[in-house]
């Protein structure tokens, strides 16, 4: 029978730990590590979770709005207005042409300005006899406007109404809310005189055709092929404007102001829609599509100089420059981050604004498409300093990509007897595109997402940039999608659509940057495990 | 004391069996690379002193010694990679090449590596097909003419010894090879250029010995192409595929010889100790 092994007598290895509420230190530290991360993600759903309660009322107001405003029967004064505004952009051509015409006078035939004027006396008599045509259709218009606002302050005044009942129910005051009376509008009775309009309307747009065709008729002929040419041009928009008289007059003949209007018009109307108007004594419209091309340009631009600088310099600094230059460079490109936007945005509006006037007034740079500036701020403006704040975040991301490439890949490529420039853009450059490119996405997300910057130095006119004249488009002032909510937030009531419209435009702004960040990163994990 | 000394490395050598190739004369082939006095630092710290040596025209030389006896260095000044570290100096000496000081004005370092190649201990294959790993040399220099890059494609990839495993998917990547096929598609890389020299720095230090024996060979057929200069840790190795062996010791050149006489009759009581495994 084998001795009994003992254990020894002392083998201790517990040690008694102090605990608070049942917590050791360990688990103290580990839980107040662990809230920390969790707070972040719980702040996360909770911002989604309040943007999007927030916006998608918008979608009901919206549509609430848009059939008020077939109720009360703007729409169809609005078909009657795009004819006459129609005209008056055609107005705006002919003067185009004797601007022309009379630069031509003036500059090539050496005339002065006031015999240029008085040689022009015909073409300025047509012009009128054109301007006036209008005239009787306008009068119709403002008729119909006055009508149709009546009609709607009535309904509004109701709806305010029945918002002060609800408000007196709500506190309790029974007998008072009965006091209010809550009347109800009859839009077809309120309706009856805007729709007896219609014949009137056909007589006078009959009228008006007729004297435009009379006056086309009359029109005089211009010293240059050139000019005879926009003249003829003028000639074919206004047949196209006549031929939209019958359609416009069978929009109001089958004009119903029953007709439903459906739910994704809301949806359409936020998306597609072209005008972002607001208090606006007539109607309101909250279409995205002017802040989104104004984001989207301001971005672009921004990009355009932001990707070559900042991955220029990343190639720089990883492959090419010395110890002291890498020791000077990359503080100061990470300090450019560091810089409030709203002084760059003053700088952007003292300096650089007036800089890039001054320069656009040079006539030796006329050849440039948008010299001189119309608008000291401008989308160009607002890219050049947005450019300045994604370079740092493309800069650091770039070169953190570049680096990454094995420096072996360089050595096999030197040793092959390739140059360095070859080195780079055959080896260094294609292995570390996905982090190049996820760098550029990034420095996307960070300038479409920039505010202040754009707030003072876009220019933050709200309309759609002409694109028809190409380059130019880049010089006109535009408002983007932060901008504007910096702008109004301040100033909506709340609960109201103006307010919800702004929501959503925060949230579209939100899916964007998410959207940005999901493809850098997915791109950098499909491609960095290929290099290995 | 000489004889006594012979007697116990050839002792040592077949305990630790290494096998020196047969006795064959060699004679002398022609100087291709001749350093002279080459002192050679990084910033302060000297790591070369005074090495003159002579490398024979197609011959496999090997160059020996312990970790930091500055084997390496040498074998990268040979193509001067060493210019691409901060702070290199050549403090005295040449090297010439085909009687060219490849310091010497109006050398270009790039025209150079044209000429000698490298393999690297690690196998560093591009991330890109076999194909365009292969022609990376050629592509560099301008050479777009298919049919002649698919002919230098499979004739460099044959004398790698890789052309059977791989023809059926020159397109496919040349990280997905194993670690021995990417070594020989880095040979086939350097071998495409057609240089005059291979310089090969631990080529097989990372792999098993299947895929180090199939290099070894292959070393030995490419010898009667180009001037191989091989940097090896294992002395088995340096035995079995060279025809001259330099010891180095603390930056400098204990022993230049014959391999088989390195190996069997050393003449320097440092290199005896090394090759019998004594230190190092």
């Amino acid at each position: 029978m084998p001795p009994e092994s003992t254990p020894p007598a002392t083998f201790r290895i517990g040690k008694a730990r102090t605990r608070f509420f049942g917590l050791t230190l360990d688990e103290t530290i580990k839980a107040f590590f662990g809230g920390n991360a969790l707070m972040a993600v719980v702040v996360l759903a909770l911002i989604t979770f309040f943007l999007f309660r927030e916006g998608f009322d918008f979608f009901t107001q919206n549509q609430h709005s848009i059939r008020v405003y077939r109720e009360a029967g703007l729409e169809f004064v609005d078909y009657i207005r795009q004819q006459e505004q129609d005209h008056t952009a055609l107005t705006r051509y002919l003067s185009d042409v004797r601007l022309r015409t009379l630069q031509h006078f003036t500059g090539h035939e050496g005339l002065t300005l006031a015999e240029a004027n008085s040689r022009l006396e015909g073409f300025d008599a047509f012009a009128g006899r054109y301007g006036e045509a209008v005239d009787p259709l306008r009068g119709l218009v403002s008729e119909l406007t006055e009508v149709a606002t009546e009609i709607k302050t009535k309904y509004q005044i109701i709806e305010d109404m029945k918002e002060k009942r609800r408000q007196l129910l709500a506190e309790g005051k029974t007998a008072e809310a009965d006091a209010v009376i809550v009347a109800r509008v009859d839009f077809k009775t309120e309706l009856g005189p805007l729709i007896a309009t219609l014949p009137a309307y056909k007589e006078t747009s009959d009228q008006f055709a007729t004297t435009l065709r009379e006056t086309l008729a009359l029109a005089p002929a211009l010293p240059t092929p050139e000019l005879q040419k926009r003249m003829e041009r003028f000639r074919e928009l206004n047949s196209d404007y006549l031929v939209g008289f019958p359609v416009v007059l069978r929009q109001l003949e089958e004009w119903d102001y029953t007709k439903p209007v459906p739910a994704w018009h809301a949806f359409t109307g936020f998306i597609f829609g072209r005008q972002w108007l607001t208090a606006s004594f007539w109607q309101d419209w909250y279409g995205v599509v002017p802040l989104f091309v104004g984001s989207l340009m301001v971005s672009a631009i921004a990009l355009m100089l932001a990707v070559p600088l900042g991955v220029g310099a990343a190639i720089y600094i990883s492959q090419i420059a010395s110890a002291r230059e890498q020791r000077l460079v990359k503080p100061a490109i990470e300090f450019i981050s560091a810089i409030p936007s709203v002084v760059l945005g003053f700088f952007g509006i003292a300096v650089l604004g007036q800089i890039l006037r001054t320069l656009s007034q040079f006539d030796s740079l006329r050849w440039v498409p948008g010299f001189p500036f119309a608008e000291r701020l401008n989308a160009l403006t607002a890219g050049c300093l947005l450019a300045l704040i994604a370079v740092p975040t493309i800069f650091t991301l770039a070169e953190d990509a570049i680096n990454n490439v094995p420096r072996s890949f360089l050595e096999a490529s030197l040793a092959l007897g390739a140059s360095r420039l070859q080195t780079i853009l055959r080896i260094i450059i294609p292995a570390s595109l996905s982090g190049i490119v996820s760098a550029v996405l990034l420095g996307l997300g960070r300038v479409i997402g920039e505010t202040m910057v754009v707030l003072l130095c876009a220019g933050n006119r709200i309309e759609i940039p002409d694109f028809t004249q190409g380059l130019v488009a880049v010089v006109q002032p535009v408002h983007t999608m932060t901008g504007i909510i910096a702008q109004e937030m301040g100033e909506v009531v709340r609960g109201s659509i103006h307010y919800r419209a702004l929501f959503m435009v925060g949230i579209l702004l939100f899916l964007i940057a998410l959207l940005l960040n999901f493809l850098a990163q997915k791109i950098v994990r499909k491609y960095r495990i290929s290099i290995g | 004391m000489v004889t006594a000394t012979t007697q116990r490395s050839m002792a040592t050598s077949t305990l630790f069996a290494i096998k020196v190739p047969p006795s064959q004369d060699l004679g002398t082939n022609r100087t291709l690379i001749e350093i002279e006095n080459l002192d050679f630092s990084y910033g302060p710290k000297q790591a070369l002193y005074d090495i003159n040596l002579k490398l024979e025209e197609k011959r496999v030389t090997a160059f020996i010694g312990p970790s930091g006896c500055g084997k390496t260095t040498l074998l990268r000044c040979l193509n001067r990679m060493n210019d691409l570290i901060d702070g290199t100096v050549i403090g005295r000496g040449s090297i010439r090449i085909n009687g060219v000081d490849i310091h010497g004005r109006g050398v270009d370092s790039i025209e150079l590596r044209k000429r000698v190649g490298m393999v690297f201990q690690k196998s560093n294959p591009f991330p890109k097909s076999i194909y365009e790993n292969v022609i990376y040399g050629l592509r560099i220099q301008g050479e777009n003419d298919k049919t002649r890059l698919d002919a230098i494609v499979e004739k460099s990839l044959r004398g790698a010894a890789l052309w059977d495993e791989v023809k059926d998917r020159l397109h496919e990547s040349g990280l997905g090879l194993s670690g021995g096929q990417q070594q020989r598609l880095c040979i086939a890389r350097a071998i495409a250029v057609e240089p005059e020299v291979i310089l090969m720095d631990e080529p097989c230090s990372a792999l098993d010995p299947v895929a180090t024996a199939k290099i070894e060979e292959l070393i030995q057929e490419l010898r009667s192409h180009f001037t191989i200069v091989i940097v090896t840790h294992n002395m088995q190795q340096a035995a079995r595929c060279s025809d001259r062996t330099a010891f180095f010791y603390l930056g400098k050149l204990i022993e230049y010889a014959d391999t088989r006489t390195i190996f069997m009759k050393p003449a320097n009581s440092q290199t005896e100790a090394y090759v019998s495994g004594r230190f190092g």
